[in-house]
């Protein structure tokens, strides 16, 4: 909400406060926009963690997820920049801190720490590993996919074995190479809150590392959940081992996740700057729903409870794969919380730690509800999309080509 | 050692990319936006190239020297005239020919007199909604020459947010007159007759001094010689909201 709404505006805001603030604070600057985006580039590096598994730890197990999570990780990753160019007040102007880099700034440098992982990382990697399938599928598609593979595969032809060993070698060599950038992608969005001394509720070196523990098991959650819905639609049977496999990578990292968040909560209260009562104040009335119900208890400990039942008790596979999938949606709700309480927690108490403010949403407008649904549903057009052009089987229904035979000779 | 076919095509596709950010950077970018020095003097090249709007307060004076001796003796003398008249160089070269702005809506002044939390405690705030509501500033207050149409009897009158907090404090009932002897010009020139403060430990000692006579009952009492003997009380408590209670 806009103060430029004049004195009834203001009035109105005035109500929601309480205690003392200082007049900048009354309006929330960074709106639900501001938490689509570290959630979103969460989603991308966590996927991309869970693509690594096969290629530089080689667990065969997750193979049959490994393409689904490097297309989820690229249609999600072409969507983070929107909500911060539909947050500017002049997105056209976006390409500048591309051109005029300020290296001092460390939000100016996102231009650079996302095209370095969209293009050094992501697309290079999925080129090599597709690079294969869309020769064959440029010979056997028709007319017009047949160019766009063609063009796709940058006109190349060599499928001989001498040269597919070298993709796979080079997805390898990526993959090592991705993983301290999917790091740094989204420790970078947490080093952007941490870095900020001046927010008790921001400032901490722990912050970039709880961003990244939390972006793994986002992210994980994310490639199960797409996994076990597009078995669902396709009518296919869902691998067991797999499913398996990676709930229980998925147990320890939110296990990680919660001792990470415990240990910064504990750390703050014992240090007991005098912020601790304010920011005490701030999780028991402002934050009490996001943070202790839907973050911590909805989206940790219940998707925990429900994934050691599933694993303890020996169910089927019927009533396994029911309680992975809520456990998983679940997870994805609470960690929406936790960037909920982080952008918007982090502005609803005053600097002068004597007041607090509230956020109110807008519905309609450019930074709105919808806005942030929108930009939420984008991701999955993107990967259906991608999903069709690229299929994860490889061509003509042959089992997983290049990948499948590194994992197989492991 | 053979160079691998894709390599190469990936090699074209990359080497295309950064021959586009080059010719991007190099070519495409004016010179005057990577350049501090020369995107300075263009700037200033630019902004003095746009035409002068304002006459500048000297250039009032020549004509209208009854209003600017006036108001050069009153709390409006260091604003400059086209501050509420408008840009008015138009006026200064050719009278006749354009007239500045009279403010006469309650806006112009609402800039600075408007209530807000962050203005200084003293100086002069109302609340639009509740003050004369629908008059214009002007027909009370001289803007030229602005003092309050009556001269404030209660320290309320400005210091509205130090009266609410000691009115829920257990200062509640001392009079301001009690710590602050306020020389009667500080109601016409506040910032130049100042009132006194207590200065020393003594001073509250008189009501919060242990075994003291005359102090009054329900007071918290201290011995003065020992507690937080390097501090000034006003230090540690504040006098309008002290935190002790009887």
């Amino acid at each position: 909400m806009s103060l430029t709404k004049g004195a009834d505006g203001l009035a109105e805001l005035l109500g929601q406060v309480t205690g003392f603030i200082y007049p900048n604070e009354i309006e929330v600057h960074w709106s639900i926009l501001i938490v689509v985006y570290p959630y979103v580039t969460g989603l991308v590096a966590g996927a991309f963690i869970l693509a690594s598994l096969v290629k530089v730890f080689r667990i065969k197990e997750v193979q049959p997820t490994y393409r689904l999570s490097l297309l989820t990780a690229l249609a999600f990753l072409l969507i983070a920049p929107l909500p911060l160019l539909l947050h500017l007040s002049q997105p056209q102007r976006f390409y500048e801190i591309l051109l005029t880099p300020n290296p001092t700034s460390a939000m100016a440098m996102f231009g650079f720490v996302y095209a370095w992982y969209l293009m050094g990382v992501l697309l290079l990697e999925i080129w090599f590993e597709y690079r294969r399938d869309l020769i064959e599928l440029a010979q056997t598609s028709r007319f017009p996919l047949n160019w766009v593979y063609r063009v796709l595969s940058l006109y190349s032809k060599d499928t001989s074995e001498a040269s597919l060993a070298f993709d796979r070698k080079a997805t390898q060599v990526i993959t090592i190479i991705g993983i301290p950038s999917a790091f740094l992608l989204h420790g970078y969005v947490g080093f952007i809150f941490g870095s900020v001394k001046a927010n008790p509720w921001w400032g901490s070196v722990l912050m970039p590392i709880v961003f990244l523990m939390s972006a793994i098991v986002s992210g994980i959650a994310l490639v199960i959940l797409i996994y076990m819905v597009r078995a669902g639609v396709r009518g296919e049977p869902i691998d067991m081992p797999c499913l398996d496999r990676i709930t229980s990578y998925l147990f320890y990292a939110v296990i990680v996740d919660f001792s990470l968040e415990a240990l910064d909560f504990v750390h703050r209260l014992y240090q007991s700057e005098e912020s601790v009562k304010i920011l005490g104040s701030l999780i028991t009335h402002k934050l009490f729903m996001s943070l202790w119900v839907v973050q911590i208890l909805l989206g940790m400990f219940i998707p925990l409870g429900i994934l050691v039942l599933a694993k303890a008790c020996g169910f089927g596979a019927e009533l396994r794969k029911l309680l992975y999938f809520t456990a998983v949606i679940l997870i994805q709700i609470g960690i929406f919380a936790t960037r909920w309480n982080v952008v918007i927690g982090g502005q609803l108490f005053s600097k002068s730690f004597r007041g607090l403010t509230t956020y109110k949403m807008e519905v309609m407008g450019i930074e709105g509800l919808l806005a942030a649904l929108v930009l939420l549903a984008l991701p999955f057009v993107v990967l259906y999309v991608l999903l069709k052009l690229l299929p994860t089987e490889g061509p003509r229904g042959k089992a997983l080509s290049g990948a499948t035979s590194t994992a197989r000779t492991v | 050692m053979r160079i691998p076919e894709q390599v190469k095509r990936l090699a074209i596709v990359i080497g295309v990319l950064v021959a586009l950010t080059l010719v991007a950077r190099f070519v495409l970018i004016p010179r005057s936006l990577t350049s501090t020095s020369l995107h300075w003097s263009l700037t200033t090249q630019r902004e003095s190239a746009k035409p002068v709007k304002f006459a500048g307060s000297t250039a009032c004076q020549d004509c209208h020297d009854d209003i600017a001796a006036k108001k050069a003796k009153s709390f409006h003398r260091v604003l400059a005239c086209e501050g509420c008249h408008a840009p008015s160089v138009k006026h200064a070269e050719d009278p006749s020919a354009a007239k500045p702005v009279i403010p006469r809506d309650r806006t112009t002044c609402a800039r600075c007199h408007a209530y807000d939390p962050s203005r200084p405690t003293g100086f002069p705030q109302i609340n639009l909604t509740t003050h004369n509501p629908l008059k214009s500033c002007s027909t009370c207050h001289n803007p030229h020459d602005p003092v309050p149409p009556k001269v404030p009897k209660e320290c309320a009158a400005c210091h509205a947010q130090i009266e609410r907090t000691k009115a829920v404090s257990s200062h509640a009932l001392l009079t301001c007159t009690t710590c602050h002897k306020a020389p009667e010009r500080h109601k016409t020139a506040p910032r130049t007759a100042l009132p006194s403060k207590p200065d020393s430990r003594e001073f509250c000692a008189t009501c919060h001094g242990q075994g003291r006579a005359g102090t009054p009952k329900e007071a918290p009492k201290v011995d003065i010689a020992t507690h937080g003997a390097r501090n000034l009380c006003w230090e540690c408590h504040y006098p309008h909201l002290p935190e002790g209670r009887p």
